[in-house]
């Protein structure tokens, strides 16, 4: 994924520079604010809606930092913010949000405070910002010169690729950051130097131990391997390829209504490796041997491939379908394929030839059949 | 006239940028099988100075420059298009180059992932509008029988035929997903349309050329009468489609598929594959974009199979398509580069004319002989004989296993020393080292006044081979031409008692196979023991000293030492790269042989 979420920390850190007193802290380290301090402490793991949670604490004291701390660390969290309290009024709240767009910088911003931006989105500011249009800008909203040329160093310096700020208060040529969310441009680490590093990623939280262990194996290739348990007992599961042909599939399952069915989904693209390819298929088919639903299913699709070579593809496949073969016939599985591309005969043989001698065949079907043609067959024996 | 006509009209040179050998094959397939010139004209790489592809099943070489700015002008009047394949990082900066090289250039694509958006952006600041620039990402740009710009319709030649990429027609593809293109390609040529030209977007965020552009682009184009799209749920730019109806700037028919209706069954919005394939607002989902088509006339169609039936009611009218054999590109084999000929038939020159000597230029074998002999040549003959086995043992071009090994040492990274040490080693029984011993064969015959047939029947019995006979090429009715070239001394050599044993050799061993006719090493071994013999007064003892010193071995060591530093010098001059023996060459262990 191009756009990846930074830590509040580090993000209020690259835009205050050293001004910026906020500190990153787990229940062990120290609390670095004077006793009397009034500090607002915060989960800092790019999660959504935190105040809705009960991940954010306004207004308590650095003696009552560490019990709140092992609390959050007792529901699995484990990167935390603290930073002292802005008193205000809830009037003075303003929005800001930047995001790169075709056109250069978007800026939204809305000077009222205390209001649901989604709805009222009447009472936005929206205009472009560049370094010819700061001046203005800054006349329009309010927001000083300074700080609007520091936030366009951040999206051109250190690539942030979008930017959050709600609340904002702005007093005079001073600004104060109650909230910040960034996204930044993942493929531009390379030309960030002395800025945001995997360190300040948070990691993508897995929903499901297979997902934990794609997320691992991602890790580990420049092709593209991704992977979503849906139902853990559905009767439908998919080992896809390609990013627009996978949801061709996966959309025709649920045209048949078995979208509640589906065990996952997800996609290998980018031409992974044949070892890659084995790794990755081989949790598919063990999410699906542990589903426990009475009559199951494994598609294999894809569209007609430009350059993902089917033969290589495959032969992991059939590599990890092979170590299952028992299981697989005792829970009465087929398999149902469908693919095209470069060397599409020899790999499309290859699994018929497989699937036959291991008595898993469904269907194989090369370009010549649609792609949702396997989806039909498979869902058909439901 | 748009970017098309210009296209068709034969402004199709491609300058590549970066390495993607598949994909560059796939290109010169196209315009092979199209009946067009190669359209791709240089590459521009580091660390080589040509590369090796096929055209049609012959090999060729393209030309590599370190940068645009070393492609001479003369191929540079030729540069239309840029083929980007360099990684994500550098696409920026390759991109703005190639088109301050060639600022009359119409467009490129690149083909990285992970371009760095403000890079995309910079890109869309500079080009958009002005040229035509797929990507980043995605698989490029098609024009019918005229421009393949990437690995858009497929990288397999029979992929290229059943897609019917040759035959110009009347349906514009356009689709963000690459593999989608793929797939939208081949199901045009299903429902019997053919295409006028295809268009990848790319799914990154900042394609350069929107789908705004390209679509008007499609209305534009005089050979497009309608449209098939392939969209995805996430982002707006459907809606560019429904304003671009609504203004009436486009007015051609649009078959679409919007997938991902599949979100519903979520209890929240998925990101799917593609950046931008999430859903941020209502507006973007597949349902909203779908009935938003709907409104303004597009056949926004609600199942795959529903969308493969639609295209078949789109404008026709397409050319033939033409018939191709494309079997003999599916087996073709990449060779070592080597332009090194075998030594050509016609060019093997007559030594011996009415039994006369015809006058032969040099004298280097004359000397290096004699120095191996440790006397001067003192006939005629014997100089002629000794400078006509020099010539001829040369080269016998680069498939023998001293070539191989010579320039595959080379191509490592070796010396010329070293490289040249690696391909003698590999002389020795089977390869090249045959006419000492064939010599010694050839002796031992003469000297035991043994019957051909009897010779023939104790070597096999013995469970040896009879050096100096057998050829992969050549056969009874195929005769190796460097032999009888070389036989015409026997007219200046009254005896020649050995050749004429190794021919009643010969004569039995044929009569067992066809292909067991006497080779070049047994000839020159028989006819150098009979010039030494003959014109040298070389006693039997004599010989038998020489053969245990190995001289004959030398006779052909020593003109192939020039032989395999040719290769050697060749592999250098050409900046060939590492040797990897294809996977295609290797017998593996089948890989579920453990399990089975």
């Amino acid at each position: 994924m191009a756009r990846v979420k930074i830590t509040e920390y580090r993000a209020k850190r690259l835009i205050l520079g050293d001004e910026y007193s906020g500190v990153s802290i787990t229940s062990k380290s120290e609390v670095p604010f004077a006793k009397d301090t009034h500090l607002v402490v915060k989960v800092d793991q790019g999660i959504k809606k935190r105040m809705k949670q009960g991940l954010v604490a306004v207004d308590i004291q650095p003696n009552k930092v560490s019990s709140q701390l092992k609390e959050w660390e007792k529901r699995g969290f484990t990167s935390f913010l603290a930073e002292e309290l802005v008193p205000h009024e809830q009037s003075e709240e303003q929005y800001l949000s930047l995001e790169r767009v075709r056109e250069g910088i978007r800026l939204l911003h809305a000077r009222m405070g205390g209001i649901d931006i989604e709805e009222h989105p009447e009472t936005l500011i929206k205009t472009t910002l560049s370094r010819n249009t700061v001046q203005e800008v800054s006349a329009n909203t309010g927001l000083p010169e300074h700080f609007l040329n520091r936030l366009l160093s951040m999206f051109e310096e250190q690539h942030f690729a979008f930017l959050e700020i709600n609340p904002l208060l702005v007093r005079g040529e001073n600004v104060y950051l109650l909230d910040a969310a960034v996204l930044v441009d993942s493929a531009a680490q390379f030309f960030v130097s002395e800025g945001w590093s995997d360190s300040d990623i948070p990691e993508e939280s897995a929903t499901h131990e297979t997902e934990a262990k794609i997320i691992d194996l991602q890790k580990t290739t420049p092709a593209s391997l991704k992977l979503k348990v849906l139902n853990p007992n559905g009767s439908l599961f998919f080992l896809l390829s390609g990013g627009g042909g996978s949801i061709v599939a996966a959309d025709e399952a649920a045209l048949l209504g078995k979208g509640s069915e589906i065990g996952n989904y997800g996609e290998y693209s980018g031409g992974p490796t044949k070892e890659e390819t084995y790794l990755y298929a081989k949790q598919v088919i063990a999410l699906m041997l542990a589903s426990k639903a009475k009559r199951k299913t494994l598609v294999i699709a894809g569209g007609v491939a430009n350059f993902t070579d089917v033969k290589t593809t495959f032969a992991g496949i059939v590599l990890a379908l092979s170590e299952s073969a028992p299981e697989l016939r005792r829970q009465g599985i087929r398999v149902f394929v469908r693919r095209g591309g470069p060397n599409e005969k020899e790999g499309l043989a290859h699994m018929q030839d497989f699937l036959e001698q291991e008595d898993l065949l469904g269907v194989v079907y090369g370009s010549d059949t649609p792609i949702t043609q396997a989806v039909d067959d498979a869902v058909a024996t439901l | 006239m748009t970017i098309l006509d210009h296209i068709r009209k034969g402004e199709r040179g491609i300058l590549v940028s970066g390495n993607h050998p598949k994909i560059v094959q796939s290109i010169l397939d196209f315009d092979y099988l199209s009946g067009n010139s190669q359209s791709v004209q240089a590459i521009v790489t580091n660390g080589k100075r040509s590369q090796k592809f096929f055209w049609g099943t012959k090999e060729i070489l393209i030309p590599c420059y370190k940068s645009f700015a070393e492609v001479p002008a003369e191929k540079g009047t030729h540069v239309s298009f840029l083929l980007n394949v360099q990684s994500g990082r550098r696409a920026v900066e390759s991109t703005h180059a190639f088109f301050q090289a060639f600022p009359e250039a119409l467009g490129a694509h690149i083909f990285a992932e992970n371009v760095p958006e403000a890079h995309a952006t910079e890109l869309i600041e500079a080009y958009a509008g002005k040229k035509i620039l797929a990507g980043p990402s995605g698989v490029g740009l098609l024009v019918s029988g005229a421009l393949k710009l990437g690995a858009i319709g497929g990288v397999d030649a029979s992929q290229l035929v059943s897609n019917k990429l040759m035959t110009k027609g009347s349906v514009a593809v356009v689709s963000t997903s690459g593999g989608m293109t793929g797939e939208l390609i081949h199901a045009v040529a299903e429902a019997d349309r053919r295409l006028s030209f295809a268009f990848c977007i790319g799914g990154d965020r900042f394609p350069v050329s929107s789908l705004g552009e390209v679509l008007a682009l499609a209305e534009a184009d005089p050979e497009t009468k309608g449209i098939a799209y392939f969209g995805e749920l996430g982002g707006v730019d459907e809606y560019e489609i429904v304003e671009l109806i609504r203004s009436k700037k486009l007015t051609k028919p649009v078959v679409a598929y919007i997938a991902g209706i599949i979100d519903e069954s979520f209890d929240t919005h998925v990101q799917f594959g593609h950046a931008k394939a999430l859903v941020a607002n209502k507006d973007e989902s597949a349902r909203a974009k779908r009935e938003a088509l709907r409104a303004v006339g597009v056949h926004a169609a609600d199942s795959f199979p529903e969308f493969l039936k639609a295209l078949e009611g789109l404008p026709g009218g397409e050319e033939a398509d033409r018939e191709f054999d494309i079997a003999p590109l599916m087996t073709r084999r990449a060779s070592i580069l080597s332009t090194r000929e075998v030594l050509d038939v016609s060019d093997i020159p007559a030594f011996v004319e009415n039994g006369k000597l015809i006058p032969q230029e040099s004298s280097f074998m004359t000397s290096a002989t004699g120095a191996l002999l440790g006397k001067e040549l003192t006939s005629p003959v014997s100089k002629a004989f000794f400078e006509a086995v020099g010539k001829l043992l040369i080269d016998h071009g680069g498939n023998v296993s001293g070539a191989v090994t010579a320039m595959i040492t080379a191509r490592a990274g070796k010396d010329l020393v070293s490289s040249l040490s690696a391909g003698l080693l590999t002389i020795g029984p089977r390869f090249g080292g045959a006419i000492n011993d064939a010599a010694k064969l050839w002796m031992r015959g003469v000297a035991t006044k043994a019957t051909a047939a009897g010779f023939v029947e104790e070597v096999t019995k013995s469970g040896s081979l009879i050096l100096g006979i057998g050829h992969k090429k050549y056969r009874v009715g195929i005769p190796d031409p460097r032999v009888s070239a070389i036989e015409s001394f026997t007219e200046l050599l009254p005896r020649h008692e050995y050749f004429a044993f190794a021919r009643s050799v010969e004569e039995v061993t044929t009569g067992k196979n066809g292909s067991l006719i006497l080779n070049v090493d047994g000839a020159i071994a028989a006819l150098t023991l009979d010039v030494l013999a003959e014109c040298e007064g070389y006693s039997q003892k004599e010989l038998q000293i020489l053969a245990d010193a190995e001289f004959f071995n030398a006779l052909f060591v020593l003109p192939r030492t020039a032989g395999f530093m040719s290769h050697i010098i060749e592999q250098k001059r050409n900046d060939e790269g590492l040797f990897r023996l294809p996977d295609s060459l290797l017998f593996t262990r089948p890989l579920d042989e453990d399990s089975v």
